[in-house]
């Protein structure tokens, strides 16, 4: 049963709400967005057509807050919800109450949700569906659970413990060595239950040099299910993404063709409708991948795939939560360009630290062959209580080369963003080096580098410099001649 | 050579080997000139404040003077340049070369002390001296010990660049011809005969009569007929002009002299009216004049922007060849007076020291001056504390009764009088006991009197006199480790130092630091802002200031400054166009100190962010006094939705938890003090 959707509330902030609405312009369906206190004058609320409040700061209260949520579309008269990415878009019971209410919910059905988000499930899918996974135990309740699972299979140091319901790095900690277990095992299983409400725990063998390859997936209502090609997302700091692309420069293409189609054989498994991704890890030196968990939401990295593919993946979810049939076949999906994707987060990019406050200058890179995807403007506040994300960088070219090209000039030249600190100069650094260049890297790259990508930060620029100046000619305006000189 | 058939291919630049200048010098049959407008000329009248922005719109013109050097480094210029301009001397050094290649850059250095004030040892000496592009290394000993200098000539000589050893010169019943020559015996000696050096003759306070002079510099020229000497004055007597002539005539080749719209009190002379002079008198000189009027024209656009640091004593001083002040120490002295509220004091002040440097003699120089400065202030001011205005009369009439009078015959005193000056010194600062010490090196006629070290000393005075040092501080220091020092750096700053840093860090450890953050907040305002901006800002909305930073136009608008609210000013400024908001701090502003982790026990927050919970879920809320282990967790922050936990280095019990929960810290701020047990 097809139904058009007319307004859609979109259940998030900041640069997945922007993304968001942008297509529903492309659509002509308006939008409704939501706002806690501190987003008040967010970028997001600028965008959105109406614009509900729906509670404090702490997300629980606002994002997370299923009742004002729902309440608001109601309010409005929102007939669809999206959820982005974070917050509520792998919430299970959140989709069903958006159902409930009749309201169109962009996103996969809540049992699949609920399936997936458990990834002691999910492994029991996927392996049911012949698909590789990692040696591991589900339902981790002690650490001497671990050390005997460890002791049976002959698992060494360093294992993964992950949060049954989790993804985006929370909830995830790697142990090193066993007098590390008992805090890690603590930590995830705070973090999980703060994250996902829900601490359930798993543990896994660490691939090292591992390689994050994922794959993008639509499906419609219909039973078609298409593979989008797949994107690299190897390389991450603190177990986060920073840097994506598509194509992955790991495959050649056979292997390309297998982890595809091993992707669409796995959602076909599960009855899987709208986009979504299945990520696999990738040995580099074995050439074999493992089957890691199903995202069930549109990704953060999703614009790369775009970008090489053509297409709106956002609008695809939108077609088929309308319940029209998708209108491509496999055949007439074709790459012909290589794209990189960038987060530009707020964040020190020497130590990660967050860094909050006010934009007070924003400078968005343009030219040919770049998208920004920005959830901010100049006079923006940054506020401590949510993900650091404030823009994505994308660029495109011929070739990876060729889009790396077009990313250095889109970082280091015409892009500026005063006030708060970002990750820019780090990002620069990755894409400049010689191992990323050459696609030689592995999820410990940025941690293995470190100090070399920090030495190799732009030490001056004018503009900053200029900066400098200005400050000291506004204090002398203002307080005159100094003692000192 | 002609001296009127100078041109600046054939005339004396960068490069030449000291053995080629020396020989263009020798068959000069004129004089030459060292311009003193970027270093000397701003030190004696304007307190060294004297800007690299201004200095450098005189590069093209002394491009073209034919000028023997431009005197633009060293003495005090190094260390003011850091304290009070934010400039340092490798960027002036470099801007200056770029600007006038063909001009030979010289300095003035003070042997073991360099351009500080204390002797360093040898190793820092020879690293410091190798890593300064200078050509010219004019090197003064203010006790006029030669042996000081050997670090430095050895150094200088090996690069290949011109030693200029430098005698201090004053007026004084024992400095007389004997004694000079037997100075440059030792110099002589040195530096392996007159082929390779210029001989200077220093005169530091500008105290030497024509008579004197020329008395002077003929009784070296027929001793040491090859030897190139060059003669330095400052004009603090009046006599400058006459005393140069003097100088000239008896066969000095080199002349220090400065613009003549630089030209105050205690500089040097007027370059153009001393050209002018001495060609009248028969003298040629080596100058191009319309270079040189055009210099003097330029100074005209910016010295008015220096008027609030010229001398509040105005005037020359022919008293000068009393008290021995130097041109150098003149306006620095009476600012110090100034800012110490004894303005009043100075005539009393330069008297006693026209009166102590016959008790104590060497030469008023840096670092002497200053010790002079601050022994001679400090008696005054003692006095005039203790016992007002009589007590200030009391001891000029106690000092000169005994120098003048009873010709320091300290018997001769009564037994108040000799207990009042045993206890004279003993407030005296460190500097001249280290002198007293043989710190410094020997002084030059020889040891005080006894009754002196018992006035410093006191009681302990023969103890203390078997420390006294009769070799050169070059041989008796110890060397300082280097790589140490560099460490220390490095960790104060956070960051490895560069090579220049480091060396302005050898030279003033606290000053060079303060500079190196200054301009790591500031980058390179002291370089591009004019003078007037630079010391007052903009003046009202509308006016900008504009310049070129990095091959790039630039411009600073002022729209609007705020009134002042609760210790904070806005000001709006447009900056190439764009508005930018500065909030201001002013001197009122309430200060929220934040402390850091610093030693082993404290605990310092890793990133920025939201303390959520202290203590960890197995035992509940930690308190004070409360034992922790190893390993264990004993505090959590949150920021952006990730967890951070911070655990005990080791065992400890917990003296101090500086935050409360919830608190939201800063990557560094202190959360814990831990015992450790």
């Amino acid at each position: 049963m097809e139904k058009k959707i007319k307004r859609m509330l979109i259940a998030n902030r900041g640069v997945p709400a922007v993304r968001i609405m942008h297509t529903c312009r492309d659509r002509g369906v308006q939008t409704v967005g939501v706002y806690s206190t501190p987003d008040r004058l967010s970028s997001h609320v600028m965008m959105a057509d109406f614009a509900v409040h729906i509670g404090e700061a702490p997300p629980a209260e606002s994002y997370l807050n299923m009742d004002n949520l729902i309440q608001a579309a109601k309010d409005t008269r929102a007939d669809a919800i999206h959820p982005g990415w974070g917050f509520l878009a792998e919430n299970a019971e959140f989709a069903q109450r958006v159902m409930d209410e009749g309201i169109t919910w962009v996103g996969p059905q809540p049992k699949v949700i609920q399936q997936m988000g458990d990834k002691i499930e999910a492994k029991r899918i996927a392996q049911k569906a012949n698909v590789p996974t990692i040696p591991g135990i589900s339902k981790v309740e002690s650490a001497k659970q671990i050390r005997k699972w460890m002791k049976e299979d002959g698992v060494e140091y360093p294992i993964m413990i992950k949060a049954a319901a989790g993804g985006g790095g929370k909830g995830m900690v790697k142990v090193e060595k066993d007098s590390e277990l008992s805090l890690a095992l603590d930590q995830a299983r705070s973090e999980a239950k703060k994250a996902f409400g829900d601490d359930t725990l798993l543990a896994e063998k660490y691939i090292e040099r591992g390689r994050h390859i994922e794959v993008q997936i639509v499906a419609d209502q219909h039973g078609n299910v298409l593979h989008l090609f797949e994107r690299e997302c190897t390389l991450q700091r603190r177990n986060q993404k920073i840097i994506e692309e598509a194509p992955s420069p790991s495959l050649d293409e056979n292997l390309r063709h297998e982890i595809c189609y091993t992707a669409i054989r796995l959602m076909r498994e599960i009855g899987y409708t709208t986009a979504g991704t299945v990520e696999f890890i990738f040995d580099i030196a074995t050439k074999k991948f493992y089957f890691l968990e199903v995202n069930t939401r549109l990704q953060v990295e999703h614009g790369v795939t775009e970008l090489i593919t053509g297409l709106d993946i956002v609008g695809l979810m939108m077609d088929v939560a309308e319940g029209k049939p998708l209108e491509l076949v496999q055949e007439k999906i074709h790459m012909n360009r290589w794209a990189l994707e960038v987060r530009v987060n707020a964040e020190d990019p020497k130590t990660f630290s967050p860094s909050f406050g006010t934009i007070t200058r924003l400078q968005i890179p343009q030219g040919p062959g770049v998208r920004v995807a920005s959830g901010v403007y100049e006079g923006a506040d940054i506020p401590p209580y949510y993900d650091s994300l404030i823009m994505l960088l994308m660029t495109s070219g011929r070739t990876r080369e060729g889009a790396i090209k077009v990313m250095d000039r889109t970082l280091s030249k015409n892009f500026r963003v005063e006030g708060i600190k970002t990750l820019a100069p780090l990002l620069l650094s990755i894409i400049r080096h010689e191992a990323f260049k050459r696609g030689e890297f592995s999820t410990k790259f940025i941690e293995n580098h470190m100090d070399e990508l920090i030495s190799m930060f732009k030490e001056r620029d004018s503009q900053d410099e200029v900066l400098k100046i200005a400050k000291f000619v506004a204090e002398i305006t203002a307080l005159g001649p100094q003692e000192w000189m | 050579m002609d001296a009127r058939k100078v041109t600046k291919k054939n005339w004396i630049r960068p490069g030449m080997t000291p053995k080629e200048i020396v020989k263009i010098l020798r068959g000069l049959d004129g004089v030459a000139i060292t311009c003193t407008g970027m270093r000397d000329a701003g030190q004696s009248d304007f307190k060294n404040r004297h800007r690299i922005f201004d200095l450098t719109t005189l590069c093209s013109f002394y491009e073209d003077m034919l000028l023997f050097s431009t005197e633009c480094h060293g003495g005090a210029r190094w260390h003011v340049g850091i304290m009070n301009r934010k400039e340092d001397p490798f960027e002036e050094i470099r801007l200056y070369r770029e600007k006038m290649p063909s001009v030979m850059l010289q300095t003035l250095i003070r042997e073991t002390n360099l351009w500080g004030y204390r002797p360093y040892p040898k190793n820092v000496i020879e690293y410091v001296v190798k890593n300064v592009d200078i050509d010219v290394w004019r090197c003064f000993s203010f006790l006029n010990d030669i042996r000081n200098m050997r670090a430095v000539a050895e150094i200088v000589m090996k690069r290949g660049r011109l030693f200029q050893p430098a005698i201090s010169f004053t007026q004084a019943d024992w400095t007389t011809n004997d004694y000079y020559l037997g100075v440059v015996d030792e110099i002589v000696d040195l530096c392996g005969g007159t082929d390779e050096i210029v001989l200077c003759i220093k005169d530091m306070a500008g105290v030497g009569s024509p008579a004197r002079i020329r008395s002077l510099v003929d009784a070296i020229k027929q001793k040491y007929p090859d030897l190139v000497v060059q003669y330095h004055r400052h004009a603090t007597d009046g006599l400058a002009m006459p005393a140069l002539l003097a100088a000239a005539e008896a066969g000095a080749k080199v002349l220090d002299a400065e613009e003549d719209s630089l030209t105050r009190f205690y500089g040097q002379a007027p370059i153009l009216a001393l050209q002018a002079y001495l060609e009248e008198a028969g003298i040629k000189v080596v100058l191009n004049r319309d270079m040189a009027v055009k210099a003097v024209q330029k100074v005209r656009d910016w010295i008015g922007h220096y008027e609030w640091a010229e001398s509040p004593f105005k005037g020359f001083d022919h008293q000068v060849t009393s008290h021995k002040m130097p041109g150098g120490a003149f306006p620095s002295s009476f600012e110090q007076a100034q800012k110490g509220g004894f303005l009043h004091l100075m005539p009393a002040i330069l008297r006693v020291m026209s009166l102590y440097n016959r008790i104590v003699r060497y030469f008023d120089v840096t670092p002497g001056s200053q010790i002079t400065w601050v022994t001679c202030s400090g008696i005054v001011n003692m006095y005039e504390k203790e016992q007002g205005e009589a007590g200030v009369k009391h001891i000029i009439d106690l000092l000169t009764k005994f120098v003048e009078e009873k010709d320091q015959d300290f018997d001769a005193m009564s037994p108040e009088e000799q207990e009042e000056l045993l206890q004279l010194f003993r407030r005296a600062p460190g500097d001249f006991k280290n002198l007293l010490l043989g710190g410094y090196g020997k002084l030059p006629m020889g040891w005080p009197a006894e009754w002196v070290y018992k006035s410093t000393f006191g009681e302990e005075w023969e103890e203390r006199l078997k420390e006294r040092k009769e070799l050169s501080p070059l041989d008796t220091l110890q060397e300082d480790d280097l790589d140490r020092i560099r460490g220390d750096l490095a960790s104060t700053l956070g960051r490895d130092p560069s090579e220049e840093e480091f060396i302005l860090y050898l030279m003033h450890p606290k000053d060079a630091v303060n500079y190196i953050e200054f301009r790591e907040k500031y980058g390179e305002a002291p370089l591009v802002l004019p003078t007037d901006v630079w010391r007052e800002g903009l003046k009202k909305p509308g006016d900008k200031v504009e310049f070129d930073l990095w091959g790039r136009p630039y411009c600073i608008e002022l729209v609007s400054v705020g009134s002042e609210y609760e210790g904070h000013i806005h000001v709006v400024l447009k900056v190439n166009n764009k508005t930018t908001v500065y909030e201001v701090e002013t001197p009122r502003a309430k200060k929220v100190e934040i402390r850091m982790a610093k030693g082993e026990g404290e605990i310092g927050a890793p990133i920025n962010g939201n303390v959520w919970r202290i203590g960890n879920p197995d035992r509940g809320t930690i308190k004070v006094g409360d034992i922790v282990h190893k390993g264990e967790e004993i505090a959590n922050l949150e920021a952006m939705k990730m967890e951070n936990a911070i655990v005990a280095p080791f065992d400890a019990q917990v003296e101090e938890i500086a935050v409360k929960l919830n608190d939201q810290v800063q990557e560094g701020q202190l959360l814990f003090v831990l015992k450790k047990i």
